[in-house]
């Protein structure tokens, strides 16, 4: 976590990837966890919704 | 002398640099804005099925319907954005290596398709990309649209998780490939068959129509939907002005969706510097789509009318109207749009006698709007614009043009890409328990056992409650 870049003066001089809204730092592992995490509660709340229904068919 | 010219090389430089600023910050405009015009059409198919849901399913109708929106939107941006990319080339290449214009295979994809690694930089807020959040978002919308277009016919008996699963088959698997394979210049159908499908006719239309077909054969008609001996009877929805408003408003959402089917000139990702193009790079402007989608959506309109003297159908005729021209709305001439807009419109209600006497429940006439008369639309193309270069001129010299046997072949293909993806799954799901609402909560009303809210609270009543 955290920002790679003290202002967003660096940010405009940084190199390749200017990532300015996500705070997760640039290139780094914490999109991919951030993606996992999307989608493991996706599943889940399909998962838990689909639970549910079926109780209401009963 | 030389310090003038220093002066004027500078003073050139700034105008160039505000020129290219200009031209960044418009394009990205330009995209974005179709994206909140998307929406309206999801505002309107929101309109249309709870309007053409009776009253005791009308909010359950609501909820599977934002399900779909929400579901295939983020699973376009898990996944679907992914097939778009990885697939134009594939299966002719097996590898699914990059075709001609190297904007296309797997390792173009996992390069700028994935929400993790290094890719991720395409995929969220990025200073120094003014056009990947824009085309997604337009893409992502697309997607949802054709998700939403199958929900219609499935109302009032289909489970919502079931339906959101199949749904995000649709938007995002079946339509990903269809446009990889028919909506990029290095679609196979494009480079080997000259497929030509501009405002995706076949690819979203036909796709989306289909796939409620397949969906439809395993889910089977509503309670009372038809009589022991095989005769339909009419189960009006609730309400008919909020589905004619809803058709209208899909119709206003069409606009950003055929805008967004521009690629715009002068960015690094455009096809020319100086001219506005499909995105298979032939030229084409704005000014067409405000002949022709005008046209189009009265023609339809007319020849719905002269049928069947009914709004909702001649809504739904204005609707297939502009199908029926979508794919050459870049090229077609005024009068032929008319023409063939109002023929879309005069065979649409017979076509959808003819396959409700099939035995099939299709609630809003959704197969046939959109399936029967994309795939009409797209062989049309194919009588009418056969010759045309189905590529930009940097393309290949041995670029096939649109032909009659082409858009043929894209439309078996298109027929193929949803009807199976929508049987399959929608099996998958009906042998999990998880596609048929039991016949006895149908009866009972679906919002009664399974949505907390009311529709109309104090203003409507159901016969069903009533009794």
């Amino acid at each position: 976590m955290g920002y790679f870049a003290e202002s967003f003066a660096e940010l405009y001089n940084a190199d390749g990837w200017m990532d300015m809204g996500m705070y997760i730092g640039a290139g780094s592992s914490a999109a991919g966890w951030w993606t996992v995490i999307a989608t493991v509660m996706l599943v889940g709340v399909l998962v838990k919704g689909n639970t549910d229904e079926q109780d209401h068919y009963k | 002398m030389e310090d003038q010219i220093l002066a004027l090389t500078a003073e050139v430089a700034a105008i160039k640099g505000a020129a290219e600023v200009t031209n960044r910050m418009f394009a990205e405009a330009y995209y974005y804005i179709t994206i909140p015009l998307m929406v309206l059409i999801h505002a309107g198919f929101l309109l249309y099925e709870m309007g053409a849901t009776r009253l005791q399913n009308v909010l359950s109708s609501g909820v599977k319907n934002l399900l779909a929106f929400a579901f295939t939107i983020a699973a376009w941006y898990l996944f679907g954005w992914w097939f778009y990319w990885a697939l134009p080339t594939w299966p002719l290449d097996l590898a699914a290596g990059a075709g001609y214009m190297e904007i296309s295979g797997l390792e173009y994809a996992n390069s700028i398709a994935w929400a993790w690694g290094d890719s991720a930089q395409y995929m969220g807020p990025n200073m120094g990309d003014n056009a990947s959040g824009v085309f997604w978002g337009a893409f992502a919308l697309f997607a949802a649209t054709t998700a939403s277009i199958a929900s219609g016919a499935l109302i009032e008996r289909i489970q919502t998780v079931g339906f959101v699963i199949c749904a995000v088959v649709l938007g995002t698997a079946a339509w990903g490939i269809a446009a990889a394979w028919g909506w990029h210049a290095d679609g196979w159908l494009v480079t080997e068959f000259g497929y030509h499908d501009f405002g995706a006719a076949g690819l979203v239309h036909a796709v989306a129509g289909f796939f409620a077909l397949g969906v439809l054969l395993n889910l089977g008609p509503r309670v009372g939907k038809f009589n022991a001996d095989g005769s339909a009877n009419h189960l009006a929805g609730h309400n008919m002005p909020l589905t004619v408003t809803g058709l209208m408003l899909i119709i206003v959402g069409f606009f950003g969706f055929l805008m967004a089917c521009i690629i715009l000139p002068g960015e690094g990702w455009s096809w020319y510097g100086d001219r506005a193009t499909t995105i298979y790079g032939t030229p084409m402007t704005l000014s067409a789509l405000a002949f022709n989608v005008p046209l189009a959506a009265a023609g339809g309109i007319i020849g719905a009318w002269v049928m069947t003297r009914d709004p909702f159908w001649m809504m739904s005729g204005c609707l297939a109207g502009i199908i029926s021209v979508a794919s050459g709305l870049d090229v077609y001439f005024g009068s032929t749009v008319i023409a063939v807009s109002m023929l879309a419109g005069i065979i649409l209600k017979p076509c959808a006698d003819w396959l409700e006497g099939l035995g099939i429940d299709d609630a809003v006439g959704c197969v046939t709007v959109h399936g029967t008369i994309g795939l009409f639309g797209v062989v049309m193309l194919g009588i009418l614009g056969s010759g045309v270069p189905g590529l930009g001129a940097f393309a290949p010299e041995d670029t096939v043009a649109i032909s009659l046997f082409g858009q043929i072949v894209g439309a078996v293909v298109m027929f193929l890409l949803g009807f199976v993806p929508g049987y399959v799954v929608s099996w998958i799901v009906n042998k999990a328990g998880m596609l048929r609402i039991p016949d006895a909560v149908q009866i009972k009303g679906l919002d009664a056992v399974k949505v907390p809210a009311q529709a109309y609270p104090q203003g409507m009543t159901s016969p069903e409650s009533e009794s």
